[in-house]
């Protein structure tokens, strides 16, 4: 099976989110050394309490004098006044307009980068209508890896029939599951001669703006030419939606799992459109005790899954298994 | 023949002074409610459009009366930087580059000043709350500046007149 651990070709993503963060610690981290800040893949801000750095395997705190550190009792603490500020740049000034997003609980930088947001819900009707007091911010750092697809991608090309096969990928989190789709996307949607594949119509339902982390409507990340993406719908809804208006030739989406999105994914595939999604699960066993994914799996439709992991680094890939095998 | 010019010059000079003092009592309801109805703009991009905030402060500066603009103008340049810079700042920027030159009393500006505390940082319903106090602040002190217009107007422009006159009488 192909081996390949995933690099960013992205030059240091992690300067595009600095400017967002309030002056003082933008300063804090400025005095970090570079090679450090790369392997940053979250900055976490809770108020009154430490400024803290997610790495890969572990997560550090910030102190003071800007070094890192491991004990809270020197770390930075967050003030209310860095949150206000928080708010204020990543709103650009304009709570009122994010609503939606706060509802759900993220929104998106430019550049892509993800925000999660946590604070007081305010509910109606017994469902979250936005949220206020926010005092946790979780930014993550978003990184695109072109080329993280290409030893993929020959496994997934139905030669005879010059097309691609329906696929799930599956994943834990974490794992480079939104990385490898993102860049299957582009590279179906492109065409990849070497794999003797010309472009496709590539519909995206991007839920949660993970896959091509639109901001105002338009993808930050390369996502192929041919690539329509409908941004922040739900999945089931977002297929059916796609499949009627852009005729599409390949529907691609994120974590699916809900009985749902399960009925979206098979009108699709009995519409002649091919599919290419995600799904959370480290085994096709654990799969298949989930009573929607067992349903798939007696549709016997999908015809590759590729289980992902990081037992060799971000993205690698366990296995490819053949549908019409199991 | 010196005294005569010297005498036009006096009762011109204060006849001039009391017609300015007069044009700033004239001035000052008519820029308030120009003030109001730009507030009034903004809500509207606030509560039906949701439209971002420093889109919203271009887009007023380009259809709201001149004086107004400036305001809006230096606000939403002050936004668009994104040197970091709260909505609180950016409006108080406009106001100081407004309060140059404007009709507008220190106790107007402290109006406009008390909605910049609250611009952007909440959701829609509150955002049009505040918008709707400042606007029937103004509404209220259009009124007072009404009457007070109407009251020194027409006394400052013949005050001015008459006391360069009186001057003239006194001395000649």
């Amino acid at each position: 099976m192909p081996d390949s651990c995933l690099r960013s070709s992205v030059e240091k993503p992690v300067q595009e989110v600095l400017p967002v963060l309030p002056g003082n610690i933008r300063r804090l981290l400025d005095r970090l050394p570079e090679t450090f800040l790369e392997q940053v893949e979250e900055i976490r801000l809770r108020q009154g309490r430490p400024l803290a750095l997610g790495l890969a395997r572990k997560d550090v705190f910030v102190s003071n004098d800007g070094n890192i550190t491991g004990s809270a009792s020197e770390a930075y603490l967050v003030t209310p006044a860095d949150i206000d500020r928080l708010v204020q740049v990543i709103s650009n000034s304009s709570l009122y307009a994010l609503e939606e997003e706060l509802k759900n609980g993220f929104l998106t930088l430019p550049g892509g980068h993800r925000v999660g947001v946590s604070g007081r819900a305010v509910m109606e009707k017994g469902k979250v209508k936005t949220l206020k007091h926010l005092s946790c911010f979780n930014i993550r750092i978003s990184k695109e890896i072109i080329g993280a697809a290409d030893a993929v991608l020959t496994h997934l090309v139905d030669r005879n029939r010059s097309t691609i096969y329906h696929t799930i990928l599956v994943s834990p989190p974490r794992c480079g599951k939104t990385t490898l789709l993102r860049d299957l996307i582009r590279q179906i949607s492109n065409g990849a001669p070497g794999s003797g594949l010309s472009g496709f119509t590539v519909g995206v339902v991007d839920e949660r703006s993970e896959i091509a982390a639109c901001y105002r409507g338009i993808p930050q990340r390369d996502v192929g030419m041919r690539t329509d993406v409908l941004d922040g719908c739900p999945k089931a809804e977002g297929m059916m939606l796609l499949l009627r208006v852009m005729g599409p030739q390949v529907i691609a989406t994120d974590e699916i799992g809900r009985q749902g999105d399960i009925a979206a994914l098979e009108e699709v595939m009995n519409a002649g459109v091919k599919v290419l999604a995600t799904v959370h699960g480290s085994s096709i066993a654990e799969l298949a005790d989930r009573p929607s994914l067992a349903y798939l799996f007696r549709l016997r439709m999908v015809e590759r899954f590729v289980i992902l992991s990081r037992s060799r680094g971000v993205g690698t890939i366990e296995e490819i298994i053949d549908g019409k095998s199991l | 023949m010196f005294k005569l010019i010297g005498a036009v010059m006096v009762i011109v000079a204060a006849g001039l002074a009391g017609m300015a003092l007069a044009n700033a009592y004239a001035r000052r309801p008519k820029e308030l409610r120009q003030m109001r109805s730009a507030l009034q703009m903004l809500e509207t991009e606030i509560a039906y459009t949701a439209t971002l905030l420093p889109d919203a402060f271009s887009q007023i500066s380009l259809r709201c009366e001149q004086a107004v603009a400036r305001l809006f103008d230096r606000a939403a340049a002050e936004l668009k930087k994104m040197s970091g810079c709260t909505a609180r700042e950016a409006w108080e920027a406009g106001i100081n580059e407004y309060s140059v030159g404007t009709a507008l009393t220190e106790s107007d500006l402290s109006i406009l000043r008390n909605l910049g505390n609250s611009l952007g940082v909440s959701d829609q319903t509150d955002q049009v709350k505040h918008l709707h106090l400042a606007m029937e602040q103004l509404k209220a002190t259009v009124e007072k500046a009404e009457e007070e217009a109407t009251r020194n107007v027409k006394l400052w422009n013949y005050l001015g007149f008459l006391g360069g006159l009186m001057v003239v009488l006194i001395l000649y």
